[in-house]
């Protein structure tokens, strides 16, 4: 029995360090592939928040305007200040899951252009909330617009939870904004 | 029966008459999840493929050193290290259909395909024949993945994109389409009608 008991353990052993090993040169040839990837495409999606900008070369990240305005929204995963206005990064719930934007905003304090950056929603539907049709209805807000579905936004049909966290998005940006402009030293 | 017949007999057999899918019924949660877009049928599929038919082959050419007791958290571990090699690589070089198909790429290793084929399959048979197995399975489910992508991306939205260009459309149809074919009703719908058109071309097959 003990004999037994311990072939198990080893033929188990050696299965499980054959993966562990195949794994770990798996993650090792990926891994660079994979961030860079990564923060290609947050970058690209970013960028355009605010139509001119060339290349992702031209934002500049922020942290300390991070700070400030994730201490007004914490729902700011980051800030960046470019040529042409500030772009604010806002990730919260959509219908699918996670979903990130980015919200470009005027000197002035009004919405340039949203651009979305990651999401779960579902295809054909929800996801017609990230495309043009929708997000230009945010171009020219303020701080002092409602933002409200229903209100000054139509919703997409059949999409109205989408519809309304992108919404949500956008007024937390301006709100971000706001904190950033007022308190957080002036850009 | 002659070696080169039995690898015929073992590759064909997942088309139709033991199609995953269609007559085993195994797997349907992430190909119902996911066939709402021709495209993604083409990347799940060759991923199933690739895992189907690597843990086959491992697993019948060590089957004879593999203790009895202790097989099914053997095979677990091969698949699921093969499945997260294809998500790791996946990720890295087709990160755009990486994140359509989310979830479902990492879910492979609990899809009863893979694990139906290397129990029932790969732990008795050679390993010529699990290779056989393994490309006929992995065919067979891809195949029907692409069928019920076509169908539901069609209808649902009127064309069918490929790699971001769209190659196939119905004009002015793309207007009115109704979304609940690449919505989950849609999933449940055509599977069942392609259920029936199977059952019907077999139920003639025994007329004859």
């Amino acid at each position: 029995m003990r004999q037994l008991l311990f072939k198990l353990g080893i033929t188990l052993l050696v299965v499980g360090a054959i993966s562990a090993a195949a794994l770990a040169g798996t993650y090792v040839i990926t891994r660079k592939r994979i961030e860079k990837e990564d923060r290609e495409a947050a970058a690209k999606a970013s960028v355009q928040a605010i139509p001119g900008l060339k290349s992702p070369s031209q934002l500049k990240e922020e942290p300390k305007l991070t700070d400030t305005a994730k201490k007004a929204v914490p729902e700011v995963t980051k800030v960046f200040s470019t040529p042409k206005g500030n772009i604010i990064v806002i990730d919260s719930r959509g219908y699918g899951g996670i979903m990130e934007n980015a919200i470009g905003i005027s000197p002035d304090g009004k919405v340039i252009a949203v651009s979305n950056v990651s999401n779960r929603e579902t295809a054909g539907l929800g996801s017609k909330t990230l495309q043009p049709d929708f997000l230009d209805k945010f171009k020219g807000k303020t701080v002092k617009d409602k933002l409200q579905v229903g209100q000054d936004i139509q919703a997409v049909t059949g999409a109205t939870i989408s519809s309304r966290a992108v919404t949500g998005q956008v007024k937390k940006a301006l709100e971000a904004f706001k904190a950033i402009s007022s308190g957080g030293g002036s850009e | 029966m002659g070696e080169s017949t039995s690898f015929w007999f073992e590759f064909k057999k997942g088309f139709i008459l033991e199609n995953p899918l269609m007559v085993l019924m195994v797997g349907l949660c992430a190909s119902l999840a996911i066939s709402n877009k021709f495209e993604n049928g083409i990347f799940m599929g060759l991923a199933v493929i690739f895992v189907l038919t690597f843990s086959n082959i491992l697993i019948a050419s060590i089957r004879r050193f593999i203790p009895g007791e202790i097989r099914i958290p053997i095979f677990i571990v091969i698949i699921a290290s093969f499945v997260t090699m294809v998500d790791l690589s996946m990720k890295a070089y087709f990160p755009a259909a990486y994140s359509r198909l989310g979830v479902w790429i990492p879910l492979i290793v609990v899809n009863c395909i893979i694990l139906a084929r290397a129990e029932g399959f790969a732990y008795t048979h050679t390993v010529k024949q699990s290779i056989a197995d393994g490309l006929g399975m992995g065919l067979g489910y891809t195949f029907v993945l692409l069928i019920m992508g076509f169908i539901r991306e069609l209808l649902g939205t009127g064309k069918i994109v490929l790699f971001n260009k769209t190659v196939f459309s119905l004009g002015a149809y793309g207007r009115y389409a109704p979304s609940i074919f690449i919505l989950f009703p849609g999933a449940f719908l055509t599977f069942a009608c392609l259920m029936a058109l199977l059952n019907r071309y077999k139920a003639r097959q025994i007329d004859e």
